[in-house]
């Protein structure tokens, strides 16, 4: 009963969350709507018995990803936002026009098709048998970290510092303007 | 209820966002948000088959790997915009026209 209540809470979250991060015309709500899907999400982990995963995710998306989005939102505003670039378009514009939107929900059927194809098998012949208990998969996770995938794990700390580095090169700001 | 089914609609839908995220927005941080809502419903996707299909962990693994890779791309590609931002004074996706051709 206790799980049924958080997956359900959880996958209302997630789902009107995702559906508003396009539907909604205000980019900063647009960022705390994808923080309410990003939340629904841990929920649904847990649910899934992923203990660990749903630490993560709030740790590292509803902490880190969506905190970072938000600043970028603030410090791309200023005086210059409602000014109007070479294509009469304002510069900060969030929506798109009609035909964005219709090449997006074209797109969005043809996606959808081919899942419906892709799932139709498993939701006919898939047979729940009997799920496994949650389990605390911590020790699992961190045993298998540093056995079977120790060369992917080292690998993403180069990547993290790449990256840190990188971002913090491109983002510096430079005294010459290009125009 | 709370079948395999069931994750699997819902991060269809999450796919399906994304991908109308990416096609529709015009400034640059909203297509980024819908790369996020992308790769979150691919790790939902390795959640669910771990806990229906198998029991081993390595869909744990690859979800996390996702949640990292998908952290180190948010804070480059949010550099990006912002130097892009400092250079042009736009976020219009339109605007980034200065490596055509």
């Amino acid at each position: 009963m206790f799980d049924l209540t958080l997956f359900f809470i959880s996958a209302v979250l997630t789902v009107i969350g995702a559906i508003m991060v396009i539907t909604t015309k205000d980019l900063m709500h647009a960022c705390i709507y994808l923080l309410a899907s990003f939340l629904g999400m841990a929920g649904l982990y847990l649910t899934l018995g992923a203990d660990f995963v749903a630490a993560i995710q709030l740790l590292v998306y509803v902490g880190g990803v969506v905190i970072l989005m938000v600043f970028a939102v603030m410090l791309t505003g200023g005086p210059h936002a409602q000014k109007q670039n070479k294509f009469g378009m304002i510069k900060t514009a969030l929506m798109g026009n009609i035909r964005t939107y219709t090449i997006g929900g074209l797109t969005a059927v043809v996606v959808l098709l081919m899942m419906v194809k892709l799932y139709i098998s498993i939701f006919k012949n898939y047979t729940a048998g009997e799920l496994p208990n949650y389990l605390p998969t911590v020790e699992r996770i961190g045993k298998s970290l540093i056995t079977d995938h120790v060369l992917a794990f080292e690998i993403s700390s180069v990547l993290l510092l790449g990256a840190l580095i990188g971002a913090a090169i491109i983002a510096r700001p430079r005294k010459n303007r290009i125009n | 209820m709370m079948g395999l089914a069931s994750y699997l609609i819902i991060s269809t839908i999450l796919f399906i966002c994304g991908v109308i995220a990416i096609l529709a927005r015009k400034n640059i941080i909203a297509i980024l948000l819908g790369l996020e809502l992308i790769l979150n419903a691919s790790a939902l996707n390795f959640v669910a088959y771990t806990r229906f299909l198998n029991n081993s962990i390595d869909g744990h693994i690859f979800s996390l790997f996702i949640i990292v890779i998908a952290a180190a791309e948010a804070a480059v590609a949010l550099a990006i915009v912002l130097r892009f931002y400092q250079i042009r004074e736009t976020v219009h996706i339109d605007d980034a026209t200065q490596l055509q051709g």
